[in-house]
């Protein structure tokens, strides 16, 4: 009997903890949507703790749309730059620019959570236009991962990276960037490597005659 | 002389030794497999065993009202969201910031506009529907992206419309798993008749798209005059958009698919049921109903003839088909592999969905909850490369729609095996009288396909569309039905459907009919064989020394 009032007083009590939890969720402070899209997270003036003062203000468009992977092979969206290069507390404001008659977003991944919940800038527009945002990022020398999340976008090539103060290595698979980790298998050309076939004869050739002449040579000298 | 008489001895000997030992092999084989093994115990094997049910969503079970719009309770183990049926009832432009945010979808999905005729229900809407690929390729690592298992452990790669959302499409920022909006199968659109519908695809896939409204009332032409029927020839390219408009005059259990290379785009899950209902003043429908199954908010008709109403969505994949995307990144690559190295003439079926899930999934989600003395409306639809025979145990069900034309008296035929050609529909009564003919009383009895191969998850069985229509009061407090205990080791377990474990590995009947071991030859046997093998090594060693020997002497 006891046993089961102590389980019905944990339903309960997760019941709660769930509503509350969805609660949280719905009155995100850090937030402001319209029909037009929406940004999560985005920071004008908190500085993170390791930084002082703003070092410097920067100025980013990006924009995204299928035209932008035009010259990349093998690649359907994209961003019109593949990597962004800023100094350590930088105060990036970003205006981004869809330009293709479908959703997407703009999302900086890894940033301190105490400024940034879950870590992360979050930026969606539902159709063409653009939203402005801006972004104080911390002093450490880091990559930040930029992408769009619908369902392979990023994979399909709308992929790039934030490196603050140089960063800290490249991330992969970006495209004309870093090699992906998993690599696409394509027919080779075999016409293109043809004419290795009459560098080998020659080489084969080369080799058997200074051959033959270094080991006449040999058997002179032992003679 | 006699050295060389003792070589060739040797080798003579050896030579019997090769022999003897081939065959002594045989004999030891068959002296072992005279001798069954034990059977290997499995059942302590439990460590991917899943629960039947995570009991997520507790909250979401009961009847209850969101911004105005009642929501039927849904007793099962995975109901849908309510937020998400109380916004697609709405519209996405008349609910609070609430009860948006919780729907996850975004704010321009279903915009609901004017009322035409005056009679308390918006007549104009708009639809916008994206094209997302579940289980798909990722270039960062060996896993698939945007995860949606349709029975234990089972990721084949699957396409679908999906209703605008907002937000990521995983499940949170560090998941792979599919958003739960974002699942198979398509979903079920229901408007009423006469409603002024633009249906919007935006095309956020990576290849060409169409929406083709089947057996929808519509004109070939929209009102812009470009193509409104879905053509291969009028493709929605990635990034683009389009929209189709329809009023439909025609009530009914319609069809909306993909026409780009149909035969892959259909095969890969683009495409759902659209339902016309009838106009009544005051009626709200329920415009998406994401997962199909249950509809928590009836239209007012089928509210006055009924008490429950399910949208059943049959659908099968091949294996082959659905691991394309699954091989390469490039959209080049994926393509060729499709549609040219792939031969789609020769497609089998190995999955077989009921609302998206294959059992026992379907027992989470894909369950018809009956209560007694009911009349449950279903609509079926095939949305198979092949027929399907539904068949319900226990209760006969009368035909009262084919292909959303209502039935004369005299075809509304009672059976309990429903034929359905691919793209065809049926509406169905289901009673639950229990008088011998609708229903043989209270149960959990099962529905499904009575085509032996639709029970089958990859040939597993049990698996495929097996579902159950379950009374109330044989269901557990997650919804699960009981009785089903012993069955749910066995098959919440993605061993089950690699094939690594036998059909009968739990209860008394484990050691009887587990897997048979393997069989081991006595040792003392082996032994002797093994010495006997090493001595003719050793001999041959010996002549081949004896041999080189003689070689250098000479």
């Amino acid at each position: 009997m006891k046993i089961r009032r102590l389980k019905d007083l944990f339903k309960v009590i997760s019941i709660i903890f769930l509503l509350v939890l969805n609660a949280a969720q719905v009155s995100f402070a850090m937030m402001s949507m319209d029909e037009k899209g929406m940004v999560m997270n985005a920071n004008n003036d908190n500085l993170p703790k390791d930084c002082p003062k703003i070092s410097e203000e920067v100025n980013l468009s990006i924009h995204a749309g299928r035209k932008y992977a035009a010259k990349f092979n093998g690649k359907m969206f994209a961003f019109d730059q593949q990597e962004w290069n800023v100094a350590p507390c930088a105060k990036i404001n970003i205006t981004f620019i869809n330009e293709d008659q479908i959703r997407h977003q703009l999302m900086i991944h890894g940033l301190p959570g105490y400024l940034y919940p879950e870590g992360m800038l979050h930026l969606e527009l539902y159709g063409e236009g653009e939203l402005h945002a801006s972004v104080i990022l911390p002093s450490q020398k880091k990559t930040y991962l930029v992408h769009c999340e619908l369902a392979q976008h990023a994979e399909k090539g709308m992929k790039a990276q934030l490196k603050v103060g140089g960063g800290d290595g490249d991330l992969p698979s970006i495209p004309a960037l870093s090699a992906p980790v998993k690599v696409d298998v394509y027919k080779l050309d075999w016409q293109a490597v043809m004419w290795g076939g009459v560098l080998i004869l020659l080489v084969s050739v080369l080799a058997f005659y200074s051959g033959r002449v270094l080991f006449l040579y040999y058997l002179k000298m032992n003679k | 002389m006699v050295k060389k008489y003792f070589i060739w001895g040797g080798w003579l000997i050896a030579l019997a030794l090769i022999i003897l030992l081939v065959k002594w092999f045989f004999v030891l084989e068959e002296h072992a497999r005279a001798r069954p093994p034990a059977t290997v115990s499995s059942s302590a094997d439990n460590a991917n065993v899943e629960k039947p049910c995570t009991d997520d969503h507790v909250e979401w079970r009961g009847a209850q009202e969101i911004e105005g719009v009642s929501i039927l309770a849904s007793p099962v183990c995975e109901p849908d969201n309510p937020f998400t049926i109380a916004a697609a009832t709405k519209g996405t432009n008349n609910v609070s910031m609430s009860t948006l945010m919780q729907s996850h979808l975004a704010q321009d999905s279903i915009v609901m506009g004017e009322d035409l005729d005056d009679d308390g229900d918006p007549d104009v809407i708009h639809i916008k529907l994206e094209v997302v690929e579940l289980n798909g390729f990722s270039p960062d690592g060996d896993y698939l992206m945007n995860t949606y298992n349709i029975a234990p452990g089972l990721q084949p790669s699957l396409w679908v419309y999906a209703p605008k959302m907002q937000g990521m499409a995983v499940k949170n920022f560090n998941s792979r798993v599919a958003h739960p909006l974002l699942r198979a199968p398509s979903p079920v659109i229901r408007v009423e008749q006469g409603d002024k519908v633009y249906i919007t695809l935006e095309n956020t896939h990576y290849f060409p798209h169409t929406i083709h409204l089947h057996g929808v009332d519509h004109p070939w032409l929209n009102s812009e005059g470009q193509d409104n029927d879905g053509m291969e020839e009028h493709a929605i390219f990635p990034g683009k958009q389009h929209t189709y408009e329809i009023q439909p005059r025609h009530a009914g259990t319609m069809l909306y698919h993909c026409h780009v290379q149909t035969a892959q785009h259909f095969m890969m899950g683009l495409n759902g049921m659209f339902i016309v209902e009838e106009n009544q003043p005051n009626n709200w429908v329920q415009t998406l109903n994401i997962g199909a199954g249950q509809v928590r908010h009836p239209s007012v008709s089928v509210k006055k003839q009924y008490d429950q109403e399910y949208d059943l969505h049959y659908q099968s994949l091949d294996k082959q088909l659905t691991k394309i995307p699954q091989e390469a990144n490039d959209p080049r690559l994926i393509s060729q592999k499709m549609s040219r190295e792939y031969n789609m003439s020769t497609s089998t079926e190995n999955y077989f969905l009921l609302n998206g899930h294959s059992f026992p999934y379907t027992l989470r989600d894909a369950m018809i909850v009956a209560g007694e003395n009911e009349n449950i409306k279903l609509h079926i639809a095939n949305l198979q490369r092949t027929p399907i025979a539904v068949h319900f145990h226990g209760h006969k069900a009368t035909i009262m729609a084919y292909d959303g034309v209502d039935a004369q008296q005299g075809s509304q035929i009672t059976r309990d095996v429903f034929d359905v050609a691919p793209a065809q529909r049926l509406d169905l009564s289901l009673k639950t009288q229990n008088d011998g003919l609708n229903s043989y009383g209270a149960g959990l009895w099962m529905f499904h396909d009575h085509v032996p191969t639709g029970t089958t998850t990859d040939g597993m069985e049990p698996g495929g569309n097996m579902a159950i229509v379950a009374y109330k009061k044989l269901l557990d407090e997650q919804g699960m039905p009981t009785m089903h205990e012993g069955m749910f080791n066995d098959v919440f377990n993605k061993e089950y459907y690699a094939k690594k474990r036998p059909i009968w590995s739990v209860g008394d009947f484990a050691f009887l009919l587990g897997d048979a071991g393997l069989v081991v030859p006595e040792n003392g046997e082996l032994i002797a064989f093994f010495i006997v093998f090493g001595l003719l090594l050793g001999i041959i060693g010996l002549l081949m020394w004896l041999y080189v020997k003689k070689d250098y002497e000479n």
